[in-house]
């Protein structure tokens, strides 16, 4: 008999605030995260614009003692943790331990410390830097210093899968916790804006702005020409339902399903991505035992590149059929930009809000109907609606599609 | 409950190119350590590690795939699994978006980067140009070998610092017995990163000469690289294809120490409940395991609590358990370490044969048990726990046994 899995505790760190409350209260009011960045000299490129994380006072959750140490991922994702395990409220004497597990999807880490460092190694004598500057700069030292701090001991998992790596973090601990190999699972991910990464995305034609068009966030526009990247980190507290309820843990809603497809390489056809895209949301689906029509909302994956937010459209319109037309679809990454190897976890998050608040985001920046986009979208102002569950898209540049179902708790 | 069952294995080590010599090269004790080749290590005070050598693909693919040659260890060892398993020229029949990929690596995209940024030191970020940009992500390694072979189903790629290829191994595991896939291609890579190099060099944890787990006079580990590729399928899929059975993996356990960012828990304490849940999953008793294949690194730190922790999950029974440290051999590979020693626990399964703890010279009353010092040892193995405990705490045991 498979357990259920429930959330029992949200952390935060995003450009819309560095709390529950900030992030929502930004989101549904239609704010957005980005702005021009301040922590690169972008001088030499087009794009400018980002979602950065601004205020984040690590301190307050982490205390200064060893601050200097930690890397900006480390700092993100233990904030981010401390703030989920507090909502949650766990115990913190160590009691939990053994039945806690952590894991976490980041596609590079703390990659830009990492290079940093070897640029102190070529420049420098290597053999007389400091040990501590290699303290935190493993791509996967972030997840390690949250297993120390809260002495978490039933496993650590740093999962790297690109643009889905949150979403297959969080599909993994729900499987965990399902299979009963954990009762508490931290999970999530975590992703920071550094000059390696903006040019890998800069280089690869993904980003907006460049060759003259507008520089935007404009997920399913027909002005959409890219996206903007994002830092953060989005962590929600999986727990097994039982060990919840006798707790008396507040819940915030249950994981139902996962699923995930991989088109494997850039060598398909556009109707191939599409039938990948479908069956990684049909798997997700069928793993929850949800049929499409009890489907509420979607929070979608596009984040503006002109032929995957086409992809998902078509995918969704494919999957739900005449359905589809009214099932509202809301795209987060309007608010807040590309985050990358968290961006799902920040969906799922979004998600769950509007579960509890059945109040879902309105897509920004948008302003004109591309007519490949036949969907419902959630539009000029919140929409309210009760949800009870709800699906959220994961879709991968590479090729990789993962979904979760999302319900409302419920005995 | 389907079985789990390895129908293909592929290697690229310090000791040998492919299954063949490495295993000629295991089974013989010999030494993969070399004078670093891959960068100057003058200004280091160690000049040692174990490179892969002589390795070459062929021509078609060195035009393809130049910048990264992870990559190319991944490819030659997941094409010589998948040759063994039969999978290599795909059957026709088979539908393949049930084929998984899952590889595990420390440090995967720094190789070509650090080449890059030595060519221009004078800024951070002028080394980049657009090949990079397109390969080194980590996920670069599934998309390029899901690629090459038509892997079509779900991947993942397990960055777990040295426990990484036996995460990626127990990932397979459960989805092969949700019955998510038929195959999964499993393994881990690595190179020797200069960052990491210093890294490990800084923590004063390279041997200078050589790599003696176990011995009293340990100086620390060796930085090895390579690749290992093992091919998981469920049992019926493998019978239907009436291909050969190489071994069963019967189980895995995970942990974390959650206790220091780089030193082992002095106790054990991860490295116990890792062996136990491992055993508790395989359905096995302390008594049913006769070879340990051990993380054994040649640290002080992590063979004096490994010997601790063996000892107090099979307790009496240690003592009679062959432990050997293939590391002594080709040194410590990081990510693709547990991938590896996998594959070395298959061999051991298929030819009776225990590979040796090499350069062991001087007992440690710390550590006491049976590490099969110096020479190959015949005996018949049926259940083999493999273990791999990393910095940081992340730890990972699989266990493989012979298919009854």
């Amino acid at each position: 008999m498979k357990k259920r899995v429930v959330v029992t505790g949200i952390g935060i760190v995003s450009p819309l605030g560095c709390s529950k409350e900030d992030f929502w209260s930004n989101l549904i009011h239609g704010k957005s995260g980005i702005a021009p960045m301040t922590t690169l000299d972008l001088s030499p490129y087009t794009c400018k614009l980002g979602g950065e994380v601004r205020d984040l006072k690590p301190e307050v959750h982490l205390g200064s003692k060893g601050l200097k140490y930690l890397n900006k991922g480390t700092r993100f994702l233990g904030s981010a943790a401390k703030m989920a395990l507090n909502d949650a409220k766990l115990p913190e004497d160590g009691s939990l331990s053994n039945q806690m597990g952590i894991v976490i999807g980041s596609s590079l880490g703390n990659f830009s410390e990492t290079t940093d460092y070897f640029y102190e190694i070529i420049r420098n004598n290597p053999s007389e830097l400091s040990p501590m500057l290699s303290y935190d700069v493993a791509l996967n030292s972030s997840i390690n210093y949250v297993s120390v701090i809260f002495k978490i001991k039933g496993l650590a998992r740093t999962i790297s899968a690109g643009f889905t790596s949150s979403t297959d973090a969080i599909g993994n601990a729900f499987n965990m916790i399902r299979k009963n190999m954990a009762k508490v699972i931290v999970t999530g991910g975590v992703e920071q804006i550094s000059i390696d990464l903006y040019l890998i995305f800069y280089l690869r034609g993904l980003l907006s702005g460049l060759n003259g068009t507008k520089e935007s966030s404009m997920p399913f526009d027909r002005e959409r020409n890219g996206f903007i990247m994002a830092e953060g980190s989005f962590i929600v507290i999986l727990e097994e339902l039982q060990h919840a309820l006798e707790r008396r843990a507040n819940i915030y809603a249950e994981i139902k399903g996962f699923g995930n497809s991989f088109v494997g390489g850039k060598k398909y056809s556009m109707d191939e991505r599409i039938r990948r895209a479908e069956r990684a949301m049909h798997d997700a689906m069928e793993d929850a035992e949800i049929k499409k029509e009890h489907i509420d909302l979607i929070s979608a994956h596009a984040n503006g590149c002109k032929i995957q937010d086409s992809i998902e459209a078509k995918a969704i319109r494919s999957l739900f059929g005449i359905n589809s037309s009214n099932i509202p679809v809301s795209a987060v990454k309007s608010n807040i930009g590309e985050a990358y190897g968290t961006a799902g976890a920040a969906q799922l998050i979004s998600t769950i809000m509007s579960i509890n608040t059945s109040n879902i985001p309105h897509i920004i920046n948008y302003s004109e109907k591309d007519p490949e986009i036949n969907l419902h979208l959630t539009l000029e102002k919140p929409l309210e609606k009760e949800i009870q569950n709800a699906l959220v898209n994961n879709m991968d540049y590479d090729g990789n599609n993962s979904c979760l179902v999302v319900s409302k708790y419920g005995k | 409950m389907s079985k789990i069952v390895i129908t293909g294995l592929g290697l690229v080590t310090p000791v040998g190119i492919g299954i063949r010599e490495s295993w000629e090269s295991f089974i013989h004790g010999k030494n993969g350590a070399n004078d670093m080749k891959s960068f100057d290590t003058s200004q280091y005070k160690v000049h040692r590690s174990c490179e892969v050598k002589n390795f070459h693909l062929d021509v078609e693919l060195e035009n393809q795939i130049k910048e990264n040659t992870i990559h190319k260890y991944l490819y030659y060892a997941a094409r010589e699994a998948l040759q063994e398993s039969g999978l290599l020229y795909g059957e026709n029949n088979l539908n393949r978006e049930r084929f998984g990929i899952a590889i595990g690596t420390l440090a995967a995209e720094l190789t070509p980067h650090e080449r890059l940024m030595r060519r221009d030191t004078s800024k951070k970020d002028n080394g980049f140009d657009k090949i990079v940009a397109a390969v080194y992500p980590p996920n670069s390694i599934t998309n390029v070998l899901a690629q090459y072979f038509q892997f079509e189903g779900p991947t993942m790629v397990s960055l777990n610092a040295c426990s990484s290829g036996n995460h990626a191994i127990a990932w397979a595991y459960d989805l092969l017995v949700e019955n998510k896939v038929d195959v999964v291609m499993v393994g881990g890579g690595d190179m020797i990163p200069q960052t990491e190099f210093t890294h490990f060099h800084n923590l004063k944890a390279l041997a200078p000469e050589r790599c003696q787990p176990f011995d009293k006079n340990r100086q620390g580990l060796m930085i090895g690289e390579g690749a290992g590729v093992l091919i998981m399928e469920r049992y019926e899929f493998a019978k239907k294809r009436n291909v050969s059975i190489i071994a069963e993996m019967a189980g895995y356990g995970l942990s974390c120490d959650g206790f220091h960012m780089t030193a082992p828990h002095p106790e054990g304490e991860g490295a116990v409940k890792c062996m136990s849940d491992a055993l508790k999953m395989a359905g096995l008793q302390e008594t049913d395991v006769s070879y340990i294949n051990t993380h054994g690194t040649g640290t002080p730190h992590n063979d004096k609590t490994e010997t601790t922790a063996i000892k107090r999950v099979f307790k009496e029974h240690a003592y009679k358990i062959p432990c050997s440290s293939t590391k002594s051999m080709i040194g410590h590979l990081m990510g693709a370490a547990s991938a590896v020693e996998s594959v070395v626990c298959c061999l051991v399964l298929r030819h009776g044969i225990i590979p040796p703890t090499i350069n062991y010279e001087t007992p440690d009353p710390d550590c006491d048990l049976d590490y099969v010092p110096n020479v190959a040892r015949e005996l018949k193995v049926n259940h083999i726990v493999n273990n791999s405990f990393a910095f940081g705490g992340n730890n990972a045991t699989t266990i493989f046994s012979r298919m009854g």
